[in-house]
C-alpha cells in the first residue's frame, strides 16, 4: 500500500498532474485550494547542469529502443546518486544514476521505467521520447507530509513575472511598497511620481489601458496622493503577477497589461503584528477560527500627517485646513465548507483626503484644493474542485466616491458604484481527442456601473493634447447626470499538448458593451514550444479593447472602444532551479484611439481616430536561491501615436527607450542587505515656445512647440536597503532603513513654466529619500 | 483627474524652487493689462485701447500698443483703426454684427465680442533676451456698453491709497492692503510689487513682508478686473523706512 501511494505521488510529482495543472501558461485567477492542506506552489522542473543531446523532432515508433537520457531528482531538485533505472517486469537493472543524477540507458519507445533509491524509494517514468522529463522521488517521511515546494512557476505568458511578499519587501528602493515594486519590472515607465490612477504605464500604452485587478476584480485607484503609497499594504499581499501582455481571454477591459494582486490568506496560526514608519503604521492579525475557517485583517493609518504641518516653513502660504491623511482597510476570510467546495470573502477599503488653501487666509475660497477618494470594494467567491471540474462564482461590488474641488468654480463630484458577478469553469483531461493535457475553460462576467456625476471643469486633457490653459475659471465641461454602463463578456479557450514539446492555447472573448452599443469579439492564442530542456518559445498573438470609461469617457456617446492587437514572441532559459531567464519581443499595434475632437463651435467631442504603435524588447534575468535573490531587467521600448487621419507620427507621451533595474539581496540570520541600480530615459515633453496674454481672463496661452518633441535627460540612481530582526520577548521584531539615490543624482524630471511662459525651472529628481520602519510580530 | 492632482502638487513644488518669477513680481518684461475705453460699446460710441507694461529694471508704464489687430471675429477687422495714436475700436454696423454673430454662432441680438492682438516688439523693453515680441488680446463688446470699474477702499496700512503716491514700510513686518472687491463675486484683484514679498497677491486682502536681501525700494501695484471685461489699476512707489532696518541687515 505504501508503495502504491509513493508511486502514485512520484508518478504525478513528475508529470506535474498533482501540482501544475495542465497548460498553466495562461493565468488561472485564483485556483481553488484543492485540498485542505496548503497548497504548494507548482513544482519547479529542474534540468540538467548540461544540455541532454538534441532530441530529434519526429518519435520513434511505439516499441522501438531508442536511447534514453533522464535525471532523477529529490524534492529540493537536487540529483539523486545511485538510483537503478529498470524496465518494468524485469528484475535486472539497466542503469543507474550519476553524480548530476543522470543517467543513459537504452528502452523501448512508451516503455515504464521503474525508478529506485535505497534512500528515496520508487518512481515511474514512461519513455516518451529519447529526453525524458526529470523523476522526482521522496523520502518515506516527506511522503507523510505537507511538502512546501518553493520554486517559480512557469509565466502565463512571455514576458511575466511575479513576486512574492517577501520578495515584494525586499527589493531595495521601493519601502516594500507595491506601487514602487512594480517599477522593476521590464516593460514599466519608470518615473519617481507614479503616473495615473494605477501609477503604472506598460510597454507604451496609457495608464488606463492597464488594469490593476486585486483578486480578480479592479480597483479604481493603486496609491495614496501622499507619499504615493500604495492602497494595500505588501503585509496583506500573498503575490503580485505582472504581465505586461498577451494576457488569456479571461482578463479583458484593457489593451495593454494586467497587474494581478493576490490577497494573503490567513495563516494556520494565529498570530498579529505592527508596523511604523515616519509615513504609515498598520496592525495585522491573522489566525484560525476553528479548523476550517481562517481570517485576516489588515488596518493602517497615515502618520505623516501627524509631522507634516511642523515640517511647512511659516513662510509659506498655506494652510492645511484638512491634514493629508489616509486610511486602508482589509479583511480576508476563508471557509472550507466540504472537500469539494470552500467559500472566501474579501474587503479591501481605503480613504483618503488632504483639503489646503494656498493663503495663511483659511477662508480664501478662491485658493482652496480638497480631494476625497475612497472606496470599499466586497467580494465574496466559491470555489468548486471535484474531479477534473474546478469552478469559481464570484460577486463583486464596488462602492467608490471620488470628490475633487478646486478654487471657486471647478470640481467634480462622482459616485459610481458597481456590481460584478463572475463564473469560470476548468475542465482537466490527462487525454481527449488525442491530445495530452486538455484544458478548457469557459467564464462570463458582467460588471453594471451606476454613476452620478457632477462635474464642472475644463474639458479633460487626453493623452498627447498640448500644454494645457490653466484658467481657474474654466468650466466648459459642466455636466450633472446619472450614467449607466452596463458591460457583459463571455470567453472561453482550450489548451493541449500536440506533443511533449509543443503546446497550444486558442480562445476567444466576445464583449458586448451597452452604453457604446458594441459588440466585439477578440480572438487570443499561444504556442510553446520547448526547443531543448533549458530552452522553450513563445508566440501569442490577440485581440484586445478598452471600453470608453475612464474618467470623463463615459460622459461622451460618440466614444467606442479603444483596440489593440498584440503579438510577442519570447523566449525562456533556465540553466538551474532557481535561474530563469526570459527574452520577449513585441509588437503592439493600436487602433481606434479616443482623441478630443473640437467643431467650428468649439464643441469638444471624442472621436475614435486615433491610432499607435508600440515595438519593444525586453530581458528579465531572475535568481533565487538560498540567501540570494537577484533580479535584472532590462526595456527598449519605441511607442508613437497619430492623432488623426493625416497627422504627423508623434512620440507617445510617456514613451520611455530605455530602462533598466538591477536589484541584488542577501538574507542570512537576522541580517538582509540590498541594492537596486536603475537607470532609466527621460519621458518627452512639449516645449512651450511663447504665449499669448488674455488681458480679461488674466491667463496666459501657451504656444506649443512640436508634441513631445524633447525630452528629459536619462536618470540613475542606486537604493539600498538593510533589515534587521531580533526577538523582544514574545515578539519577532525586524528593522529597516532603505535609502533611494544614495550618491544624490539629481537630475530633470520634467520642467515646469513660469506663469507667463517666460521661464522655466526644472523639477528636479529628489536627492535622496530614507525611509525606516519597523515591525513586530506576535 | 490624479494625474492632475499629481501634477499640482509637483507644480507647488516646483513653484517653491524660487528660480522663476512669481506671479505678484513687478520687477518683470511683460504685459500687465490692457484696457479698452470702454471695454463695451454701442452704436455711435468708440473704444480706445492702451495697456499697463510691467519692466525689467524699471517702473511700470501706461503705454499705447504699437501694434494691434483683430484677432476674431475676422469679418469685423475693419473696425480696428489708429486714431491720433491710440488704436480705436469702432462700432460696425448692424449687417456687420448680424454677419459676427453667424460667423461666432451667437443668438440673435447678443452682443458680440471682438477680440484684438496687440503687441510690443521686444525692442520696448531694454532688458529682454529674447527678440520675441510681448502679444496680450482683449475683447471689445460690440452692442452692449460696459465701463470700467473705478477703484475705491483701498487701504494700505491703514492709509487711504487714494489720497498718497508713495508708500512707507517697515521692514521684516507684513504690511496689510485691501480694496473694495469681492473675489468670491468673480473680480478678479492683483498685487504687484518690485520690493519684498506679496503675501496673497490675488486676493481683496494682501500683505507685503520685506525680508532679508529683498529690494528696499520700488514700486507697488493694483490690478482690478469685472467680471464685464472692465480693467482698472493704480501704482504708488515703495519704500522701506531706513530706521526700521537693523544695522546687520544685507542692504
Amino acid at each position: 500500500m505504501h508503495l502504491v501511494r509513493r508511486v502514485s505521488f512520484v508518478l504525478a510529482l513528475a508529470t506535474g498532474a498533482a501540482y501544475a495543472q495542465p497548460g498553466p501558461e495562461q493565468p488561472t485567477p485564483a485556483p481553488p485550494a484543492p485540498a485542505p492542506k496548503e497548497t504548494p506552489a507548482p513544482p519547479e522542473t529542474p534540468v540538467p547542469q548540461e544540455t541532454p543531446p538534441a532530441p530529434q523532432n519526429v518519435e520513434p515508433p511505439a516499441g522501438e529502443v531508442i536511447v534514453v537520457v533522464g535525471r532523477v531528482i529529490d524534492v529540493l531538485g537536487k540529483p539523486v546518486r545511485g538510483a537503478t533505472v529498470t524496465l518494468e517486469g524485469q528484475t535486472e537493472p539497466i542503469g543507474k544514476t550519476d553524480r548530476q543524477g543522470r543517467f543513459t540507458v537504452k528502452a523501448p519507445m512508451n516503455a515504464t521505467l521503474v525508478i529506485e533509491s535505497k534512500a528515496f524509494g520508487v518512481g515511474i517514468a514512461t519513455v516518451t521520447g529519447r529526453a525524458l522529463d526529470d523523476t522526482v522521488l521522496l523520502t518515506e517521511k516527506q511522503l507523510g507530509e505537507t511538502i512546501e515546494v518553493k520554486g517559480e512557476g512557469p509565466p502565463p505568458v512571455a514576458g511575466a513575472a511575479k513576486l512574492d511578499r517577501q520578495e515584494l519587501q525586499r527589493v531595495p528602493g521601493t519601502g516594500g511598497d507595491i506601487v514602487r515594486a512594480l517599477t522593476i519590472m521590464p516593460g514599466v515607465v519608470n518615473l519617481q511620481i507614479p503616473l495615473g490612477y494605477s501609477g503604472v504605464v506598460i510597454r507604451g500604452s496609457s495608464p488606463q489601458d492597464s488594469k490593476v485587478l486585486v483578486d480578480d476584480f479592479e480597483v479604481p485607484v493603486l496609491f495614496h496622493n501622499i507619499g504615493f503609497k500604495a492602497i494595500v499594504p505588501s503585509e496583506t499581499i500573498e503575490s503580485l503577477d505582472f504581465i505586461p501582455g498577451g494576457f488569456d481571454v479571461a482578463y479583458g477591459r484593457a489593451t495593454s497589461g494586467i497587474v494581478q494582486l493576490k490577497t494573503r490568506k490567513g495563516s494556520e496560526k494565529r498570530s498579529e503584528q505592527a508596523e511604523i514608519s515616519v509615513i504609515d503604521g498598520g496592525l495585522l492579525a491573522q489566525g484560525p477560527v476553528g479548523s476550517k475557517t481562517r481570517y485576516m485583517f489588515a488596518l493602517r493609518r497615515s502618520t505623516i500627517d501627524f509631522v507634516l504641518p511642523a515640517l511647512i516653513p511659516d513662510s509659506v502660504d498655506l494652510s492645511l485646513t484638512t491634514v493629508p491623511r489616509y486610511y486602508d482597510g482589509q479583511l480576508r476570510i476563508d471557509h472550507e465548507i466540504n472537500s469539494h467546495w470552500n467559500a472566501m470573502f474579501s474587503t479591501i477599503a481605503t480613504d483618503d483626503t488632504f483639503e489646503l488653501v494656498g493663503s495663511k487666509d483659511e477662508n480664501a475660497d478662491s485658493k482652496r484644493f480638497f480631494n476625497r477618494t475612497r472606496f470599499a470594494r466586497f467580494t465574496g467567491v466559491l470555489n468548486y474542485n471535484k474531479g477534473p471540474w474546478n469552478v469559481k462564482m464570484a460577486l463583486s461590488a464596488l462602492v467608490p466616491q471620488f470628490v475633487f474641488e478646486i478654487g471657486l468654480y471647478q470640481y467634480i463630484r462622482v459616485n459610481y458604484p458597481s456590481v460584478t458577478p463572475r463564473f469560470e469553469a476548468t475542465r482537466t483531461e490527462a487525454e481527449a481527442g488525442g491530445l495530452k493535457n486538455v484544458e478548457w475553460r469557459i467564464g462570463a462576467e458582467s460588471q453594471t456601473t451606476r454613476s452620478n456625476v457632477q462635474l464642472a471643469l475644463p474639458t479633460e486633457q487626453r493623452e498627447g493634447d498640448p500644454n494645457p490653459v490653466f484658467d481657474p475659471k474654466d468650466t466648459s465641461q459642466t455636466v450633472n447626470r446619472k450614467i449607466w454602463t452596463p458591460d457583459f463578456a463571455a470567453w472561453t479557450s482550450t489548451a493541449a499538448d500536440f506533443d511533449p514539446r509543443f503546446r497550444v492555447t486558442v480562445g476567444a472573448r466576445a464583449e458586448y458593451n451597452a452604453r457604446p452599443d458594441e459588440f466585439l469579439f477578440m480572438p487570443r492564442g499561444e504556442v510553446k514550444f520547448k526547443i531543448t530542456k533549458p530552452w522553450s518559445l513563445r508566440l501569442s498573438s490577440g485581440y484586445y479593447s478598452r471600453p470608453p470609461e475612464f474618467q470623463s469617457e463615459s460622459l461622451y456617446t460618440t466614444a467606442k472602444s479603444e483596440k489593440s492587437e498584440q503579438t510577442i514572441l519570447g523566449a525562456q532559459y533556465e540553466p538551474r532551479e532557481g535561474a530563469r531567464l526570459q527574452l520577449s519581443t513585441y509588437y503592439n499595434d493600436r487602433t481606434q484611439l479616443l482623441r478630443n475632437q473640437i467643431d467650428p463651435n468649439g464643441k469638444v467631442e471624442l472621436v475614435n481616430v486615433g491610432r499607435g504603435k508600440t515595438v519593444g524588447a525586453e530581458v528579465l534575468g531572475t535568481y533565487r536561491g538560498g540567501p540570494w535573490f537577484a533580479w535584472l531587467s532590462y526595456s527598449y521600448s519605441h511607442s508613437t501615436r497619430i492623432d488623426g487621419p493625416g497627422e504627423k507620427e508623434r512620440l507617445f507621451d510617456f514613451d520611455q527607450p530605455h530602462s533598466m533595474n538591477a536589484a541584488l539581496s542577501w538574507k542570512k540570520g537576522r541580517w538582509q542587505l540590498g541594492g537596486r541600480f536603475q537607470l532609466y530615459s527621460g519621458l518627452p515633453n512639449t516645449p512651450i515656445v511663447g504665449s499669448v496674454y488674455d488681458s480679461d481672463r488674466n491667463i496666459y496661452i501657451p504656444i506649443n512647440g512640436a508634441t513631445n518633441s524633447a525630452r528629459a535627460p536619462i536618470h540613475h540612481q542606486l537604493d539600498l536597503r538593510v533589515d534587521y530582526s531580533w526577538h523582544w520577548g514574545p515578539a519577532q521584531m525586524t528593522a529597516f532603513l532603505d535609502v533611494q539615490n544614495v550618491y544624490m543624482n539629481e537630475s530633470v524630471v520634467t520642467y515646469f513654466y513660469s506663469y507667463d511662459y517666460s521661464q522655466r525651472s526644472a523639477f528636479k529628481s529628489i536627492p535622496i529619500i530614507p525611509s525606516i520602519g519597523l515591525r513586530g510580530v506576535l | 483627474m490624479n494625474r492632475l492632482y499629481a501634477f499640482a502638487l509637483v507644480a507647488s513644488l516646483a513653484a517653491c524652487t524660487g528660480d522663476v518669477d512669481e506671479q505678484w513680481f513687478l520687477d518683470h518684461d511683460r504685459v500687465i493689462a490692457v484696457r479698452a475705453s470702454s471695454p463695451g460699446i454701442v452704436t455711435g460710441e468708440t473704444s480706445t485701447l492702451d495697456a499697463f507694461v510691467g519692466f525689467k529694471g524699471a517702473p511700470p508704464a501706461v503705454m499705447n500698443p504699437p501694434l494691434a489687430m483683430v484677432v476674431r471675429p475676422e469679418s469685423l477687422a475693419s473696425s480696428l483703426s489708429m486714431n491720433g495714436g491710440q488704436w480705436t475700436v469702432s462700432m460696425p454696423d448692424e449687417a456687420s454684427l448680424v454677419a459676427a454673430r453667424t460667423e461666432l454662432a451667437l443668438d440673435a441680438g447678443a452682443p458680440v465680442p471682438l477680440q484684438v492682438g496687440i503687441a510690443f516688439p521686444a525692442t520696448t523693453f531694454p532688458a529682454r533676451t529674447s527678440t520675441d515680441p510681448i502679444a496680450a488680446v482683449k475683447t471689445v463688446w460690440l452692442g452692449e456698453h460696459r465701463d470700467n470699474p473705478e477703484i475705491t477702499g483701498i487701504d494700505i496700512n491703514g492709509v487711504d491709497g487714494a489720497t498718497i503716491t508713495d508708500v512707507t514700510l517697515d521692514y521684516t513686518v507684513d504690511t496689510p492692503m485691501r480694496i473694495d472687491a469681492s473675489v468670491n463675486d468673480g473680480d478678479d484683484v492683483n498685487w504687484l510689487t518690485s520690493c519684498g514679498t506679496e503675501h496673497d497677491f490675488d486676493l481683496e486682502h494682501s500683505y507685503i513682508r520685506i525680508e532679508k536681501d529683498d529690494p528696499l525700494m520700488g514700486d507697488l501695484a493694483v490690478v482690478l478686473r469685472k467680471p464685464n471685461g472692465g480693467v482698472a489699476w493704480k501704482t504708488w512707489t515703495i519704500h522701506v523706512d531706513p530706521a526700521t532696518i537693523p544695522a546687520d541687515a544685507n542692504k
